[in-house]
């Protein structure tokens, strides 16, 4: 036992090093526990730090390894967004209305994890219900972005994307509903991989939209998404929307290169308005792939610009009908049960913030009668389009480039009491998440304030492999420099 | 009209409220109608995949301690909740 790494140090090099016992699981997450100790009272991340049962995850991953098993995630400190289940932690999901609520055990996600030697370290600060895009909607107050502090981390993952760019924990999980995975990596200078919708387990997930709602995780570098992906993936008996769909090896895919492969530069993205940091940073990225080796044009999604319209109807109409379970009855502080309706209303009334109650009611207002078809129907039918626009597309390349976000995280409170602008910082996540694609955010480049851009690049459905290789061949070559931990 | 939505979604919204917020919810709504300009019809009905059942075959959950940490009274080993029927509080 020398020197443990210290946590900015990645999941693959963490792991390793715990694996062949050059340092133990106890010494990485002490480490981890000293850089949250030392910067998260600048970012506030975390919701809560869980050291104690960390250090008993740590010390149970030493005994496993001592024991010979061989763990893909030996001893590396993950921080979870609240909005999955971890046994013996509260699950809040940034809301007051599911204050105190015990989780029955692990979600799938947390359990496999568990199974590979990860160590859970503390429960992420994110939007409530993850609905938002700043991670200001949370009932816990906002996160900070480690690059500068006068600015969000993006959202609504955005205490993951926070812990993980400052080096508090080189891996956090994340759920992506329209963004909330890629859009806050982007705005954090990391990588944020949003799977094929149905490859990895719901279970244990809060739902939010539940025709979009997908865990992926954020992560240092591509790699280490890779590593992470290859253990959340795969078919669940109790989440019936995942895929027996072969996971294949995207780590061994990660060197293939991009020699020969076609990539499409949205041409959507390149429109009048757009940041001009962000359209040359585009053209960087169109130049890096040609230079890499890859065929480049230009690939046309018509409707891509309609895409945060059919989200919003959708995922709100979705969101309405899930949170209804939260009634004072089963979950959270009770108010005012004087009488059935005044139990519900109260409740809800108390327990809900502002933002998730603007989804209710939109929701609301798009499922009810006489709206239903102008509204829901309407959103459903223009999705499926944008379905078929991606199928048209995919005939002619093989992966679909644009930005992540259309401009560098902006500052704290500044967009708050505009909704509609904070819902159109996800105008070039929300295609992929309404097609069920997988997609990567890779950071690219800093703005000359010294913030970080991303590129987004999407794959056909299930081809994750060819994602982690166009993703990885980008990285190389687009050298972003890594915020100083 | 918010109010009628509030009341399906079972919400209160304090009038102090109810200007920014319709104002609020005009504009994305005033935002989706772009949806209207799309005119064609896509190849196929919008629909979801059948949903895959699993076996019908009993599974160990997490056992009964996990779920009564969540009742907020406990009744005779039963969690108990407000009662429903008959209107008055027990």
């Amino acid at each position: 036992m020398t020197t443990a790494p210290a946590p900015a140090a990645t999941v693959v090099s963490t792991a390793e090093a715990v694996s062949s016992r050059r340092c133990s699981a106890g010494e990485v997450v002490e480490d981890a526990l000293a850089a949250i100790e030392e910067k998260d009272r600048d970012l506030h991340a975390f919701l809560e730090v869980t050291a104690r049962q960390a250090r008993e995850e740590a010390r149970e991953v030493d005994l496993r390894v001592a024991a010979g098993e061989k763990l893909a995630l030996a001893g590396v400190p993950f921080v979870i967004k609240d909005n999955m289940w971890i046994a013996g932690r509260t699950t809040t999901c940034a809301s007051r209305i599911l204050e105190g609520y015990r989780p029955p055990g692990d979600g799938t996600a947390i359990a496999r994890l568990r199974k590979e030697g990860a160590v859970f370290v503390g429960r992420a600060n994110m939007d409530e219900f993850a609905m938002g895009s700043s991670t200001e909607n949370s009932s816990a107050g906002p996160t900070r972005n480690p690059w500068d502090t006068s600015r969000i981390p993006g959202g609504s993952s955005g205490g993951s994307a926070a812990a993980v760019a400052s080096g508090m924990a080189p891996a956090g999980l994340g759920s992506d509903t329209g963004g909330s995975i890629r859009q806050p990596a982007a705005c954090c200078g990391i990588v944020g991989f949003k799977p094929t919708y149905g490859r990895v387990s719901r279970y244990g997930l809060v739902a939010f939209a539940s025709s979009l709602d997908q865990i992926g995780p954020l992560t240092g570098n591509v790699a280490d998404a890779a590593r992470v992906y290859r253990v959340l993936a795969g078919h669940d008996p109790m989440d019936s929307t995942t895929s027996a769909e072969p996971v294949g090896d995207p780590e061994a895919a990660l060197d293939r290169g991009v020699k020969g492969l076609r990539v499409g530069i949205l041409a959507e993205a390149q429109v009048e308005g757009l940041d001009p940091e962000v359209s040359a940073d585009l053209a960087r990225a169109r130049r890096l792939f040609k230079e890499a080796g890859a065929q480049v044009r230009e690939v046309s999604i018509p409707r891509a610009p309609a895409a945060i319209a059919i989200y919003y109807v959708v995922a709100s109409a979705e969101a309405s009908s899930n949170l209804a379970r939260f009634d004072g009855v089963r979950y959270g502080p009770r108010r005012d049960d004087s009488s059935l309706l005044s139990l519900y209303v109260e409740s809800r009334t108390a327990g809900f913030g502002p933002e998730v109650k603007r989804r209710i009611l939109l929701g609301t207002f798009a499922l009810s009668a006489g709206y239903y078809d102008a509204y829901y129907g309407r959103a459903m039918r223009a999705r499926e389009l944008l379905l078929e626009d991606f199928e048209d597309a995919f005939e002619g390349v093989d992966v679909i480039a644009c930005p992540t976000i259309p401009a560098p995280a902006f500052r704290l409170g500044e967009k708050v009491d505009d909704p509609l602008t904070m819902y159109l910082s996800d105008v070039f996540t929300v295609p992929a998440s309404l097609a069920g694609l997988p997609a990567i955010s890779v950071p690219s480049a800093l703005s000359r304030d010294g913030l970080p851009l991303g590129i987004q690049i999407l794959a056909p459905r299930f081809a994750e492999e060819t994602l982690f290789a166009a993703a990885r061949a980008f990285e190389r070559a687009a050298e972003f420099p890594p915020l100083a931990r | 009209m918010v109010r009628h939505v509030a009341a399906l979604a079972r919400l209160r919204v304090p009038e102090e409220d109810l200007p920014a917020l319709t104002h609020q919810l005009a504009r994305i709504l005033s935002y989706i109608d772009q949806l209207k300009e799309i005119r064609q019809e896509p190849r196929r009905e919008p629909q979801m995949t059948a949903t895959p059942l699993r076996d019908d075959v009993g599974v160990a959950g997490h056992g009964r301690e996990a779920l009564e940490a969540n009742s907020p009274s406990l009744l005779h080993d039963h969690g108990a909740v407000p009662r429903v029927v008959g209107g008055a509080k027990p």
